[in-house]
């Protein structure tokens, strides 16, 4: 295992980015949705942040900048590739959800939990979703930053990162709830 | 029907679910989704999916690292590490000696800087032919024309490359051609296969660096520069003399 020397600031930050490179590939594949460029991602990550450690701020948040680092690799990365990806139109995307309700019945947050496919329906139904939403969800409902460190991240307002969280959770529970093809009682409060 | 007070009150659910809404507008929220059908259905959307995700949390972020990915960033850290300049060495020697003394220390902490330098690239593309090999090639790679490739890099990359093809008098085969990341940016990689043995050509447009032959990793790195372009050659000590190969390479590479 390496440890870094006690007071060098980049050999503090590898030592400590060490410790985030299970979550930081969890969310490389949530971005890339496959294994092979969630692993090159994050060793690039990983790289650049050894590169620019000297640009860290002790006491700050690391996680975060890590993070960062890997959001703008990623697209930095589609964008040099000129992937096959179209960018979200999001004005659309919003028009498209505005059309609809939603499922004329929902299921319940618990009765979706309760099924035995539920991590492998959540993961389709993140992976449907647009990017811009699936990244919003998933830094703040499965990685926990504040809408602060979000918008940092992604270099957007705060209520941009909001409104995409808003939309993004709507919309994956609409597909969880499609995935399922249940009707139930009609949507009501759970708290 | 969405009316005023929909449109006025929508923008407080996402920190509604979040619980992170002052009590006054809390109880003002809440008090209209009592009265408010559609309101409720698109707060129940928000908080379930907020729910569910957060309780599956732990789940999804339960992704084994792949084999070999904190080696490899164990080793970067180790080289990056090693390289490091040691913090306020220079001040100190040079507040206290002559002119001259300063003159040779200077020179000195000079060639150290580039000797690290060359020491961190050659770490850092080891690490990525590693990988590069680990993800993107496989054992029955075939043969790939150097042409199509070239094109393929300008095309995508923007990059006027000359690729040394394959040469069967010299046993070296060129199996792929991709972008990958250098600390200073995207840079060419050059895929080839030696005797059975992974072999990468990386090119640095716009940079010159003293020739050099480095160890790290577990590899050969050879450094050396040609116009306005340097060039890495990266190989495994495993792979032992493959310096028919590597001149090769050398002469044909431009």
């Amino acid at each position: 295992m390496f440890r870094g020397r006690e007071g060098d600031p980049a050999d503090t930050v590898a030592a400590r980015a060490m410790e985030f490179l299970e979550p930081l590939y969890a969310t490389a594949l949530r971005l890339t949705r496959n294994p092979a460029d969630a692993e090159d991602l994050v060793q690039d990550t990983f790289v650049k942040a050894l590169r620019f450690s000297d640009r860290f701020a002790a006491g700050s948040n690391l996680k975060a900048w890590l993070y960062t680092i890997l959001l703008n690799t990623w697209r930095n990365r589609r964008r040099d590739a000129a992937r096959n990806v179209v960018d979200v139109d999001t004005a659309r995307v919003e028009a498209a959800e505005a059309a609809t309700d939603g499922p004329a019945a929902l299921e319940t947050p618990e009765q979706i939990l309760l099924r035995a496919s539920v991590r492998e329906d959540l993961q389709a139904a993140l992976d449907e979703l647009p990017e811009v939403f699936r990244e919003a969800v998933w830094l703040r409902d499965v990685e926990e930053f504040t809408y602060a460190e979000i918008a940092e991240m992604l270099g957007i307002p705060i209520g941009t990162v909001m409104s995409r969280i808003s939309r993004g959770r709507r919309m994956l529970f609409d597909r969880l709830n499609t995935a399922s093809g249940h009707v139930g009682a009609e949507g009501r409060l759970t708290r | 029907m969405m009316d005023d007070d929909c449109r006025r009150l929508a923008g407080r659910l996402t920190s509604y679910a979040d619980e992170g809404l002052p009590a006054a507008e809390r109880a003002e929220l809440e008090n209209h989704l009592n009265r408010c059908a559609p309101c409720r259905t698109d707060a129940h959307r928000e908080m379930g999916a907020r729910q569910v995700l957060r309780n599956q949390a732990r789940a999804l972020t339960d992704s084994p690292l792949p084999p070999g990915l904190r080696t490899r960033c164990e080793a970067l850290a180790r080289e990056h590490a090693a390289a490091a300049v040691p913090r306020g060495f220079a001040v100190r020697r040079f507040a206290s000696v002559t002119a001259v003394v300063t003159l040779v220390m200077g020179f000195f902490l000079f060639s150290l800087a580039t000797h690290q330098s060359d020491t961190v690239l050659a770490a850092q593309l080891t690490a990525d032919h590693a990988k590069c090999f680990r993800l993107f090639a496989h054992g029955d790679s075939p043969d790939k024309d150097a042409h199509a490739l070239e094109q393929m890099l300008e095309d995508k990359y923007g990059w006027d490359l000359r690729v040394p093809p394959s040469s069967v008098a010299d046993d070296i085969h060129l199996i792929g051609a991709r972008l990958c990341l250098y600390a200073d940016g995207a840079l060419p990689h050059v895929m080839y296969r030696v005797g059975g043995h992974d072999v990468s050509l990386y090119v640095l447009d716009g940079v010159t660096r003293a020739a050099a032959d480095l160890v790290s990793l577990g590899h050969r790195s050879r450094i050396w520069t040609a116009g306005r372009r340097t060039y890495v050659l990266v190989w495994p000590i495993a792979a032992g003399d493959i310096s028919a190969a590597t001149r090769y390479v050398m002469a044909e590479a431009r």
